[in-house]
């Protein structure tokens, strides 16, 4: 055997390896989930049980919690995709000698780790009274999830051909028109896919809510407090839960995208 | 409904560069105009302050006699066929075509029947509900044509809108454009780089080059009286002999052509030719043939380099024994075989070529090709 | 500005576009970093004290990382780790994106890109709660070693930077996976060819033609995995103990358990700086610019 297959060989072991390694920490979480056994975990086994589905069930925090998650995300989506659409607009649209000061401005929280967003967001809305709650996590949150709106928007925008723009103008649209009859249905696809995405990125968000949500509990901060302080199976029946809906979501969304890729849009 | 445009002193700059020259221009209303000229001489620039796209830095554009400073693209009574059609994708045909009528604001029912009278113009009933994506290239140019249309424009301006078909189409939509033309009576503003298009189809036709208007005339004006040295080498293909100016009899002028002998030509009664200024002398290649014994007019002895044999005729490459210049010779199939066994590569041919025929300008300054690409290669005759 | 896109979009629409891109740059990402600086330069004080003698701009609060023995070692141990969890995401994934970008057939690539994207998806919160689970004192993997004969008992996982940082390879891997995988598929496959069919074996092959390509790729995963590894609270959170903290946590605890804001956000202003100086480093390292970086 050559040296050359022997590599590739090992190249597949380890993709295998890979994926496994991907996986299997999921799967032993949810497995843990149907363990009869007060602590989460699959060693040893105690039994077969769905009864921590049921104590979640019964968990008033948690759906507090999930309440707040999707008000957030609700409000972040309301402020963070027409930031992000306008924000790839101008990119778009305008050439300045300041544009490339502007575009490191506009690409920073990307680059900022989110527990300093939180904090400065905390630190500035004091003077104004508003403290930690729902209002400055949409804040907080919104901030870097525009920049996450505007990349997805952009690329989209650099394969419209403006000269459709011009033929709109010219058959007598106003630009505002033109831009919603031609660009802003080109763009739908990519809004679209980053509203899915910039609700996701807030619903699941820990390092920057932590900073901003005061006393109002987002879901994911509930499950972080729950690990550390109380921790039952009950985290797992949660856990499983919402790794089956983004699943369902996942698929959902990249069989969509991928049809799309194929085939212009009707 | 008047759809004349004219052109006042206009001006346009970019920074340093001055991509229109001061440029007047009358076209009149239900004129196919053509403006021709090499890519960057400007041609596409003037169509886009015709449109309003642009904003010229100097002068004034009118359409129908009304100054057009200050109206925006959306309020100009022209319609523009984009080189790359610029259909709207999203939308199927119908919607294509309404586009126009919809955003001011015409209901469904009269947008539709307006639609279906262009679909049916331009030959293509019952391709409405389709996508425009669906379309061949023909159909996508007749859609385009459709919903320029729709908005009954005064002037319908045409960006080289040919230029991305194949050759049997293309010409064949060359008919059908002139015809939709008479039938309309619109006017047509059309730049293209395409002699044949510029001269099978326009009234008239204006030859640009480097911002500049280098002469406005009918096809067989600007094909047999060309105005500059510019026209003369584009328009059409030229040989370019240079001399002196030894004397000039109306619209007879000799030229002292050095190792050449004397050269004789045909000039314009508006251009000045003052007794031993330099220049050229413009004659086609399918102006010259073989002549035998002594002949009453100058000729000129090459020797043949390459036979081409293009079908209708056969173009012939010597070189003169004189100077050494490059003489193309273009010759029906009739003469050819006549004179087949002094077609071939390094015979002696004596040419000549009836005065009458030949244009002679003055070194003018104006923009050269080289006659080999067909490019711009210099601004100005030393 | 205005006039470039109020001649696309009309007046009101472009002032809609300035004022929203307003709005997010000056009072969502400017206006706090700067507030959270001039607090980091400002003594804590009761309100009363407020605008008194003692309010004016100190370093004090940057002095104090320095002189505090543990938060100095936590603040270097918080930057060595997270190089060294950036290094080892580089080496766990590359092999993988070189695999997806010129090894796998389309179908196979396809497959592996969903499989890739379903836990980019779900929750770090989630992913980082099951490596809890797997490293826990009587957890699978304790199990799993011990029925192997590998270990006579349990090891404390979760009690040392370890596990940390092992979590954080498992959360943060496709932010590096991505990135790379799309700069090796913009690699012609002739290049690669080429240097096999003129001798070059694999390393070489990989260290001269593949690497170089992938640069930008490779920049952009190391300062977001970084980025997300200094910054991250999380996964310390879970899998840390009191003994292996990370600087985040300091930072927390001076928000929420110290009530000295002005020193918490001192040390968020130095972590934001250890980012950037990262960042820097790296484009300076694999000579690319920010605009290589947001593709």
């Amino acid at each position: 055997m050559s040296s050359r297959t022997l590599m590739a060989l090992a190249l597949r072991g380890y993709v295998v390896v890979f994926f496994a390694y991907l996986f299997l920490p999921l799967a032993i979480m949810a497995a843990a989930t149907f363990n009869d056994s007060r602590f989460p975990t699959v060693t040893p086994w105690d039994g077969t049980t769905l009864r921590w589905f049921g104590e979640l069930a019964a968990d008033g925090a948690m759906w507090q919690a999930l309440g707040n998650s999707l008000l957030v995300a609700a409000g972040v989506l309301l402020l963070a995709v027409p930031i992000g659409i306008a924000t790839a607009l101008f990119l778009n649209s305008v050439s300045s000698r300041a544009k490339p000061f502007l575009y490191a401005l506009i690409l920073s929280p990307l680059l900022t780790p989110g527990v300093i967003i939180g904090i400065s967001t905390l630190i500035f809305w004091r003077q104004w009274g508003v403290g930690g709650g729902v209002f400055l996590t949409v804040l907080g949150q919104a901030t870097f999830i525009a920049a996450y709106v505007m990349l997805m928007v952009t690329a989209r925008l650099q394969r419209f051909d403006r000269t459709l723009e011009r033929a709109a103008l010219d058959l007598g649209a106003s630009p505002w028109q033109a831009f919603r009859r031609i660009l802003l249905p080109f763009l739908k696809p990519a809004i679209l896919s980053a509203a899915v995405i910039a609700f996701l990125q807030s619903f699941e968000n820990y390092n920057t809510t932590l900073f901003v949500v005061g006393y109002d509990t987002t879901l994911t901060v509930y499950i972080a407090s729950k690990v550390r302080t109380g921790l039952t199976p009950a985290v797992n029946a949660l856990g499983l839960i919402l790794i089956l809906v983004t699943v369902l979501l996942a698929v959902a969304y990249e069989v969509k995208r991928r049809r799309e890729a194929v085939a212009p849009p009707r | 409904m008047d759809g004349s445009v004219r052109l006042e002193e206009v001006v346009m700059r970019f920074g340093d560069f001055t991509a229109i020259d001061e440029t007047s221009l009358a076209i009149g209303s239900g004129e196919f105009f053509s403006f021709l000229g090499p890519s960057g001489c400007g041609k596409t620039t003037l169509l886009n302050i015709v449109s309003g796209f642009l904003t010229p830095s100097a002068g004034q554009v009118y359409i129908g006699g009304a100054p057009m400073a200050g109206v925006p693209v959306n309020r100009r009574p022209t319609a523009m066929i984009f080189q790359n059609l610029a259909l709207f994708p999203l939308m199927m045909v119908f919607e294509n075509i309404e586009f126009g009528l919809e955003v001011r604001g015409i209901d469904r029912r009269t947008r539709r029947e307006t639609a279906e009278r262009l679909l049916a113009l331009v030959a293509l009933e019952g391709v409405g509900p389709r996508r425009v994506t669906e379309l061949s290239g023909g159909q996508k140019q007749r859609v385009a044509i459709a919903r320029a249309l729709a908005v009954e424009p005064r002037v319908l301006l045409l960006d080289e809108p040919l230029s991305a078909l194949d050759l049997k189409l293309r010409q064949h939509m060359r008919s059908e454009l002139k015809a939709i033309q008479r039938k309309t009576g619109i006017t047509f503003i059309y730049i293209t780089h395409d002699q044949g298009e510029a001269l099978t189809m326009s009234d008239r036709v204006a030859v640009m080059s480097a911002g500049r208007l280098q002469q406005v005339a009918d096809p067989m004006t600007l094909y047999r009286q060309p105005a500059t040295g510019f026209v003369a080498a584009f328009v059409g293909e030229n040989n370019r002999l240079e001399g002196r100016v030894i004397d000039r009899q109306g619209e007879r002028v000799r030229l002292d052509a050095g190792a050449l002998g004397e050269l004789m030509g045909r000039t314009g009664p508006e251009v000045t030719l003052a007794n031993g200024t330099p220049a050229a002398l413009y004659v086609r290649p399918e102006q010259l043939r073989p002549v035998e014994g002594q002949a009453a007019a100058p000729t000129l002895v090459a020797r043949v380099e390459a036979v081409s044999f293009e079908g209708a005729w056969v173009m012939v490459a010597t070189r003169l024994e004189g100077s050494g210049e490059v003489l193309r010779v273009q010759l029906g199939n009739e003469v050819s075989r006549r004179y087949a066994d002094a077609l071939t590569p390094g015979q002696r041919l004596t040419l000549g070529f009836d005065p009458a025929d030949a244009v002679v300008l003055p070194l003018d300054g104006s923009p050269r090709l080289d006659a080999a690409t067909g490019e711009v290669v210099a601004g100005a005759d030393a | 500005m205005l006039r470039q896109l109020s001649a696309r979009f009309g007046g009101p629409l472009a002032a809609a576009i300035l004022v929203l891109l307003g709005i997010w740059l000056i009072v969502m990402v400017t206006l706090p970093q700067l507030q959270m600086i001039d607090y980091s330069l400002r003594p804590n004080l009761l309100p009363d004290q407020r605008g008194g003698l003692e309010d004016g701009w100190t370093l004090a609060n940057y002095a104090t990382l320095f002189a505090n023995d543990i938060h100095r070692t936590i603040f270097f141990k918080t930057l060595w780790s997270s190089v060294l969890v950036t290094l080892l995401t580089l080496a766990v994934s590359y092999p993988l994106a070189w695999y997806l970008a010129k090894v796998a057939t389309p179908r196979q690539a396809a497959l592996c890109i969903l499989l890739l994207i379903i836990p980019f998806w779900i929750n770090e919160i989630l992913r980082t709660y099951s490596w809890f689970i797997i490293l826990a004192f009587r957890g699978p993997l304790n199990e799993v070693l011990m029925m192997l004969g590998l270990i006579d008992r349990p090891i404390r996982f979760l009690s040392g930077d370890a596990g940390v940082m092992v979590g954080m390879v498992y959360a943060y891997i496709l932010f590096m996976v991505f990135p790379v995988y799309n700069a090796i598929e913009s690699l012609d496959d002739n290049q690669v060819r080429a240097a096999r069919d003129l001798g070059a074996g694999t390393l070489r092959t990989h260290r001269r033609i593949v690497i170089p390509h992938a640069k930008p790729g490779i920049a952009t995963g190391c300062i977001m995995t970084f980025m997300l590894a200094a910054g991250s609270y999380a996964v310390p959170a879970l899998l840390g103990s009191p003994g292996s903290r990370w600087f985040t946590q300091i930072i927390y605890n001076w928000f929420f358990e110290g009530g000295n804001w002005n020193q918490g956000a001192a040390y968020a202003f130095l972590l934001l700086v250890l980012c950037i100086g990262f960042m820097s480093l790296v484009m300076r390292i694999f000579r690319v610019g920010l605009g290589d970086i947001a593709k």
